[in-house]
């Protein structure tokens, strides 16, 4: 057994890893930057130690301060999470060489699904069907690019090689419009993996973005824990997951679940990954790319699976074989996740900074919230605007709506702006009620207005409030315009107030 | 003290009659109201009915964040309410725009040059915050005055960040 594992990163995922950690037994150590002193990772950790300033560049990316902390508080393993170094195969290279575990997948398949060329050419290999694109792996000029896309087809996907979390990634509708995007894609891959790069992709449309989880040991046994449903995206974000999807039937699923497997042992994986497909609406499926890391929704499948997957990522890692077989994993009931971010839903999703003054948790049956956050704390523009994730777990998909709905209105945070009324009006739309969407449907066919006819009595209450909390300043303003005038003299007063308190 | 709340063209005329009694369009209510633990989030309780909202003055009208929905509500008193109508109301849409940094952040790029004529929607400036580029756009037709940051350099809040004329 580990006796002691350093979490590489910060915010809810930290948090996460660990109380996975304490309910092992085993003591955790807390790496931070500068502007998070005060974050709940680095109060619940039993150990904790500055990296630098807070971009993440002079702090959670320094590999090098990372495994130096590691080496001095005796750590033997390390845990990555999700960004940052997760999905640096010369990071898990480093742990290796310096005799401290990686709880993760080997460099090699790392690398290898890391670059997204490379790895469509390793599971076309292995038999696993792709998204038609650009076929040749390397470095593709623009007028490479230009010149193969008519043959693709329009529309078509401009992606980073090096990608992932939709950063660096461009829809083109026409030749004309494509040496543009194809600058900006590469400016904003540049900026965010150091590596501008671009491949083409063509886009298939009422897609779904579905997701297997994969499990594999250091043994050959690979497993698969059934699917998510994520195709509730913005800007190519994730908003909202759900498992089960309620585009799969029990043969597509186990058709869909025998193919991930296929995939990750394509690489010789090893651990915890996932591996992502686009559904159409015949129920074609495509690979996607595969995340050779733990997953921000991960909590949907351990809902309903029952399966704590960050436990079994360190077994995993400590050489053992998996606790199930295929034949084990059952599935329970619906969960859903949605992702409260630090963003304006009525202002284009503009990120909000600031203090939290007053956070209140929604509790209670079938509620599970991950959150690295906490009232007093500051939310600063260096790191992502996720600051919690709210799941529910439900019988049914219906039971697990109304109590996501339940759940939502409970919960309170002031101080910043945040999604939730976005899943609150989300949660009322007919269509996510009929489970009929697909990738597009945020961008395209969702509006914070939707749901305009609001009863009458809902804005008499809205005038109410506003009225009173108007009355209110007003009666306060006045107050201290009226404070030093007293109806008698200052002198007089004195002397009174002196009297009463002999 | 009487009062004159707008919300999505929906006049209600409130009169807060003392600490415990109001009237919306002559309706009379027993209200309870008091703020979440000097938060601005608000408990009404209005003849047995509990609501809570988050209320935040922003410019000119309020936000209420009630059950999930945001409603925009101008309330004014009759003086201010006479005043407006005597004015015409109307936005004027020329002078000077100050383009303000919504949040912190790091300017990736500035697509304009001072002097530039612009368009309304044309992106003035691209802000990296929270690991996202931000496209700052132009809310009408003008031409740019000054820009006053470079790329590569970090802005704080509320910072004005180009001028436009």
């Amino acid at each position: 057994m580990f006796k002691k594992v350093l979490i590489a990163n910060r915010g809810e995922i930290a948090v996460r890893i660990i109380r996975a950690c304490r309910e092992l037994g085993i003591e955790t150590v807390a790496v931070y930057s500068e502007a998070d002193r005060s974050a709940l990772h680095v109060r619940y950790a039993d150990e904790a130690y500055l990296l630098g300033p807070a971009p993440s560049r002079e702090s959670y990316l320094r590999a090098d301060k990372i495994i130096g902390v590691a080496r001095k508080s005796g750590a033997d393993a390390i845990h990555p999470g999700y960004g940052f170094l997760a999905e640096r195969d010369d990071f898990a290279t480093a742990c290796e060489e310096a005799g401290i575990a990686f709880i993760g997948p080997k460099a090699s398949s790392i690398a290898a699904m890391g670059d997204k060329m490379e790895a469509r050419a390793t599971v076309i290999a292995a038999g696993v069907p792709v998204v038609p694109g650009t076929e040749d792996v390397g470095n593709l000029s623009n007028e490479d690019l230009l010149s193969k896309a008519p043959q693709i087809g329009f529309p078509l996907l401009i992606k980073a090689t090096a990608g992932g979390g939709g950063k660096g990634m461009r829809e083109v509708k026409s030749l004309e419009e494509m040496p543009q995007l194809l600058t900006s894609a590469r400016r904003e891959a540049e900026s965010a993996f150091g590596d501008g790069n671009v491949y083409l992709e063509k886009l298939v449309e009422g897609a779904r973005h579905i997701e297997f989880q994969i499990l594999a040991d250091k043994h050959g046994n690979v497993i698969h824990l059934g699917e998510r449903e994520c195709s509730l995206q913005r800007r190519h974000q994730k908003l909202l997951e759900e498992a089960p999807s309620a585009a799969l039937d029990d043969d597509l699923r186990a058709r869909m679940g025998t193919v991930a497997v296929k995939a990750a042992q394509a690489v010789d994986y090893v651990n915890a990954g996932t591996i992502e497909f686009l559904l159409d609406k015949d129920n074609n499926y495509y690979f996607l790319e595969m995340n050779t890391r733990l997953q921000v929704e991960h909590p949907v499948t351990e809902m309903v699976t029952g399966i704590d997957i960050v436990k079994e990522q360190i077994r995993i890692a400590r050489g053992r074989t998996l606790s199930y077989r295929q034949e084990d994993v059952k599935f329970n009931g619906h969960a859903i996740e949605c992702r409260i971010n630090a963003e304006d839903p009525y202002n284009n999703f503009m990120p909000s900074t600031g203090r939290i003054t007053h956070s209140l948790l929604p509790t209670g049956p079938g509620v599970r919230v991950d959150t690295g956050v906490y009232p007093g704390f500051e939310i600063t523009p260096f790191y992502d605007p996720m600051i919690a994730k709210l799941i529910v777990w439900g019988e049914t998909r219906a039971q697990a709506i109304l109590r996501m709905r339940r759940a939502l209105e409970e919960y309170r945070i002031v101080g910043v702006r945040t999604n939730i009324p976005f899943h609150q009006t989300l949660m009322d739309s007919h269509r996510f009620m009929g489970g009929q969407y697909d990738t597009r449907f945020v961008e395209e066919r969702f509006s914070m207005d939707e749901v305009d006819e609001f009863r009458e009595d809902i804005t008499e209450v809205a005038a109410m409030l506003a009225a009173l909390v108007a009355h209110r300043e007003t009666e306060k303003s006045a107050q201290i315009v009226n404070r030093n005038e007293r109806d008698t003299s200052n002198w007089k007063w004195v002397g009174r107030w002196e009297r009463m308190h002999r | 003290m009487k009062y004159i709340a707008t919300v999505a063209d929906k006049e209600y005329t409130i009169e807060i009659v003392d600490d415990h009694h109001l009237s919306v369009n002559g309706k009379l209510y027993t209200v309870d109201f008091e703020s979440v633990s000097g938060q601005p989030v608000y408990s009404l309780i209005a003849d047995g009915k509990s609501h809570e909202a988050y209320v935040a003055a922003v410019d000119d009208h309020w936000q209420v964040l009630l059950r999930g929905h945001l409603f925009p509500v101008v309330v004014e008193n009759e003086r201010e309410k006479r005043l407006r109508s005597a004015a015409g109301g109307g936005v004027v849409e020329s002078g000077e725009f100050n383009l303000k940094a919504p949040m912190p952040g790091l300017i990736v790029a500035i697509p304009v040059t001072e002097g530039q004529d612009v368009i309304k929607g044309q992106v003035l400036l691209i802000l990296e915050s929270m690991k996202m580029q931000n496209e700052l756009k132009s809310p009408r037709d003008g031409k740019v005055q000054r820009i006053k940051v470079k790329a590569g350099e970090s802005v704080e809040q509320k910072q004005t960040l180009l001028t436009l004329h």
